[in-house]
């Protein structure tokens, strides 16, 4: 019997010495370019582990980032094609690797961009905490991918671009969009697995909106200003709508105000073992 | 090596310029006062612009040495750019005159790089600070590396890079790191999954050893039968999950139980594939050490089988991350322990489920012809009867 206890403390101690003998090379690079003129850039965004924050900068600008990584980790990429103005920024994605302690506390990307350049934003994120301040800046084009992650989207202020769509898919996550109508985009898909996902609509509304949801398992909330007319068409299986202040018709759900309203959403919502909250007060 | 460079790195950081650069250069005091001057030209940039190149010093050799191991260094470096020959890196600092015009890259080292002129290509600083002044031009890259690039006015075409931290060369250094440390890791946790398992059977053993023995009963001398009812098990296991949910979908009250009866639904297959591998463990490990059990009591011996069961299963899995340095034959280790691990994991699960998980016993099969007794204890009636003989073994041969 006692060959097998050694047997087991050894293999404890060999768990805890390997668990622990790792190296790391932590380094800071910070890039940025001049902005040069204000003519459309398309930017691609890749992070995998760690914390991502996105905002404007008022720096003459068009693109800043400060990333602090672990070199023998993953590699760091920056590339800025000047004639098709395509900047690719952030992490290479197939070399990040977990490293089983908590990166998030370590790991960070902050961008900023250029107030003054249309930009076409694509985030392709994986487990990461985002917050994405959106405000000032001109976006026209916003996709977020996320796979696991804690994802904040806000728009303080009116995208002086209109945006021709705004699209967010999440696996298992948790989303919160803060004053979209501000994003200026007439079409917004919310794409989740499972998670929450909490959308606030306020916001200087300059046009309809059009909002598809389709979450998997999870709970989804939409505030709705009061002056706004909201329509919801739902297709749920063995999932719950909470369609306070609404009636039915024509196969919908229609607040009163739906006919008067200066302004309309459409909600078309699709949710499996979840539910769907419309909350017509407001934030 | 490092020692001389970190008064180096220390001094270009924090120190203003002049400063930075005497004590990271360690000029001796003829070479002090040509910085001092460049120094001031700095602070005064109208009286720079009409300077020549100013920025060369003279530097002692171990300081000069220690450069040059750093400049090395960067050119391993990832995020390096390229860099001009040895001879051509400015030690010390030097200063691009307003109106000339360079062809990059330009570099310097231990010192700043005042750029007032134009370079056609990158300006890199390895230690120190490049510095674009007004009217000057970079079309390439503004690289610092361990400094900063001050835009002070100029324009620079491409990218302003700083990088902070370690130098050289990761990526050779990650690729080594990343065997070694793929192999450390899946050592770490086949070895863990080891000694949960281990963890596990002692608890088996203490608080549902009965209910294992019901499974050990099961699975010996029917191992066939297991096994196939393990693979029926498998391939029921999500038409029984849908059929649960829709079964509660059903009704109303129902709907709300799904996500309990979900999760008991799962924990309940966890402990019946759990269940069935410790039996199968046990009966291993009985099979490869059976003379030995002799020396123990029967929780003694049952705990050591399954101590040597587990072992025997998950050594498989620890042999197979011991060669995570080598990819083909971790693979095929890999595959062994997986085709081994689930033919014996299918057996434990469909013992588990013919024997109700371990609470139905097996009869036990009767050596000999069982008498019985029933009919022969009916009481005698008052009026009297003719008792006929009871047949035994020993008087039906004899009335024979």
């Amino acid at each position: 019997m006692s060959r097998f206890f050694a047997l087991g403390l050894a293999s404890v101690a060999v768990s805890v010495v390997t668990s622990t003998a790792t190296a790391q090379s932590w380094r800071t690079l910070d890039v940025a370019r001049q902005l040069t003129d204000s003519a459309p850039a398309s930017v691609q965004v890749v992070y995998g582990t760690g914390r991502i924050g996105v905002r404007a900068t008022s720096n003459p600008l068009l693109y800043h980032m400060q990333l602090r990584y672990d070199a023998t980790r993953a590699q760091p990429r920056h590339t800025f094609d000047v004639a098709s103005r395509k900047l690719q920024i952030g992490m290479q994605k197939s070399e990040m690797r977990f490293s089983g302690r908590n990166d998030a506390d370590a790991g960070h990307l902050q961008l900023e961009l250029s107030r003054s350049a249309p930009v076409d934003l694509s985030l392709d994120l994986g487990a990461v905490e985002s917050d994405l301040d959106l405000t000032g800046l001109r976006i026209s084009r916003l996709h977020v991918e996320s796979g696991a992650s804690d994802a904040k989207l806000r728009f303080d202020s009116l995208n002086a671009t209109r945006m021709s769509v705004l699209e967010v898919s999440l696996g298992a996550a948790s989303f919160r969009g803060d004053r979209l109508a501000n994003a200026n985009a007439r079409d917004i898909r919310v794409d989740a697995g499972i998670g929450s996902v909490e959308l606030d609509l306020g916001g200087q509304w300059t046009q309809d909106i059009d909002l598809r949801v389709d979450v998997t398992l999870g709970i989804v909330t939409i505030h709705v200003p009061s002056d706004v007319g909201v329509h919801v068409t739902l297709d749920k299986t063995l999932a719950s709508f909470d369609h306070e202040g609404l009636t039915e018709r024509d196969g919908g759900w229609v607040s009163k105000n739906w006919d008067s309203a200066p302004h309309k959403l459409r909600v078309t919502a699709e949710t499996v073992f979840g539910k769907l909250s419309i909350d017509k007060t407001g934030r | 090596m490092r020692t001389a460079i970190l008064p180096l790195i220390l001094a270009v950081a924090a120190a203003p310029l002049t400063a930075r650069q005497a004590a990271a250069i360690q000029q001796n005091p003829k070479t002090a006062k040509p910085a001092a001057d460049s120094a001031a030209k700095v602070a005064a940039p109208a009286v720079a612009v009409e300077s020549t190149d100013s920025g060369k010093v003279q530097l002692s050799k171990a300081t000069v040495d220690s450069l040059t191991q750093l400049v090395s260094r960067y050119r391993r470096d990832p995020e390096a750019v390229a860099l001009p020959p040895e001879n051509q890196i400015a030690m010390g600092g030097r200063t691009i005159p307003a109106g000339t015009t360079l062809a990059g890259p330009v570099a310097v080292a231990g010192g700043p790089l005042h750029v007032y002129g134009t370079v056609n290509g990158d300006a890199i600083a390895i230690g120190s600070d490049v510095i674009v002044h007004p009217g000057a031009r970079i079309t390439g890259n503004a690289v610092s590396a361990l400094g900063t690039v001050n835009l002070a006015g100029g324009i620079v075409g491409g990218e302003i890079r700083q990088l902070a931290g370690a130098l050289g060369a990761v990526p050779q250094a990650a690729e080594a790191e990343s065997r070694a440390g793929s192999t450390r890791h899946a050592l770490a946790l086949s070895s863990s999954w080891l000694i949960i398992l281990v963890l596990m059977a002692i608890g088996v053993l203490l608080f549902a050893g009965d209910y294992l023995d019901g499974v050990v009963d099961s699975l010996e001398g029917r191992f066939g039968r297991s096994f196939w009812a393990g693979i029926a098990t498998q391939l029921a296991l999500a038409p029984v999950l849908c059929l649960l949910v829709v079964a509660l979908a059903v009704t109303i009250l129902g709907v709300l139980l799904i996500p309990f009866a979900i999760v008991a639904f799962v924990l309940a297959v966890v402990g019946l594939i759990t269940l069935g591998f410790l039996a199968i463990a046990r009966i291993t490990g009985e099979s490869v050490a059976p003379a030995a059990s002799k020396r123990y009591s029967a929780r003694g011996a049952a705990l050591r089988a399954l101590v040597v069961g587990v072992s025997i299963y998950m050594g498989l899995w620890v042999l197979a991350s011991a060669f995570a340095w080598a990819p083909v034959v971790e693979t095929v280790l890999r595959g062994v322990a997986v085709a081994i691990t689930w033919v014996a994991t299918t057996a434990g699960l469909g013992a588990a489920v013919i024997s109700r998980g371990g609470t139905k016993r097996s009869a036990p099969t009767a050596s000999f012809a069982a008498v019985n007794d029933i009919p022969w204890q009916t009481p005698t009636p008052v009026t009297g009867v003719v008792a006929a003989r009871r047949p035994t073994p020993s008087s039906s041969g004899r009335d024979r």
